[in-house]
């Protein structure tokens, strides 16, 4: 690994890296269910039974917290739910 | 729509004559959303929300303008999408059903999103018919195909 690489990751303030932010993804009535456990399977590569337990959790509690991860990481996920559209968002865990 | 025997590299699709004008037409109203629909989070928080939000859209965009793109090249590929006898033949690589899907589901969300996000969907169903309310089902309609061709496992691995 190159030296410039490391430094730089050393710079990183530390909240950025640490797994402090939640993603998650809140009910609405126009996806389908399929669909939303559909694209949990894509873009976290869980198994079919994980995704539908959380598409169900979105679809009876009103939300589900998807994982909870760096800045960075929850970043990619929220843009991944959202090019599917699904409401997702990111909130810090306090 | 019916999913025709396929391979891991490309995903068949047998679509009715009225299917494959129905598709088109349907795909030619993307984007239906508004640009910035989606908030990054719902409260705010975060070390720059305003610039991330920011990013954000600009992704959304980017991404918008990509799938327009390559939506035209599919609809203009006779290789993909062309008559045949019996109606019309559909072929899509696997990474490709995935942003039809997307494209879809786009239509779906921006035509309820116009009909000012009811939470009730019943109540759309009146008696006169609505181009949104219509667009939103078929779209929906074509989403739900996809997906069950998409669940459906390659009658062969490679070919």
């Amino acid at each position: 690994m190159l030296p410039g690489t490391i430094r730089e990751a050393e710079e990183k303030p530390r909240s950025a890296l640490e797994p402090g932010y939640l993603v998650i993804c809140w009910n609405d009535p126009v996806n389908f269910m399929d669909y939303v456990t559909h694209v949990f399977q894509q873009v976290f590569h869980w198994p079919l039974q994980k995704a539908r337990h959380h598409m169900l959790q979105v679809h009876q509690q009103g939300k589900s917290v998807l994982v909870r991860e760096s800045l960075e990481k929850a970043e990619y996920y929220v843009h991944s739910l959202q090019k599917y559209t699904l409401h997702a968002t990111m909130e810090r865990d306090e | 729509m019916k999913r025709l025997p396929s391979t891991a590299a490309s995903l068949e699709f047998h679509l009715e004559p009225w299917e494959g004008v129905m598709l088109a037409a349907v795909l030619s109203q993307y984007p239906c959303l508004p640009p910035a629909h989606q908030p990054l989070s719902r409260n705010g928080q975060g070390p720059d929300t305003l610039a991330d939000q920011r990013l954000l859209d600009e992704a959304l965009a980017d991404q918008r303008r990509d799938n327009q793109r390559q939506l035209t090249r599919l609809l203009a590929d006779t290789t993909r999408f062309r008559q045949s006898d019996k109606g019309w033949r559909l072929s899509l690589a696997p990474g490709d059903a995935e942003w039809v899907l997307q494209i879809l589901n786009d239509i779906r969300v921006g035509s309820w999103a116009k009909l000012g996000s009811p939470d009730d969907l019943d109540e759309l169903r009146g008696d006169q018919p609505n181009p949104d309310v219509g667009l939103m089902e078929t779209a929906g309609y074509f989403q739900m195909r996809l997906l069950a061709g998409l669940r459906t496992p390659p009658d062969h691995p490679k070919r």
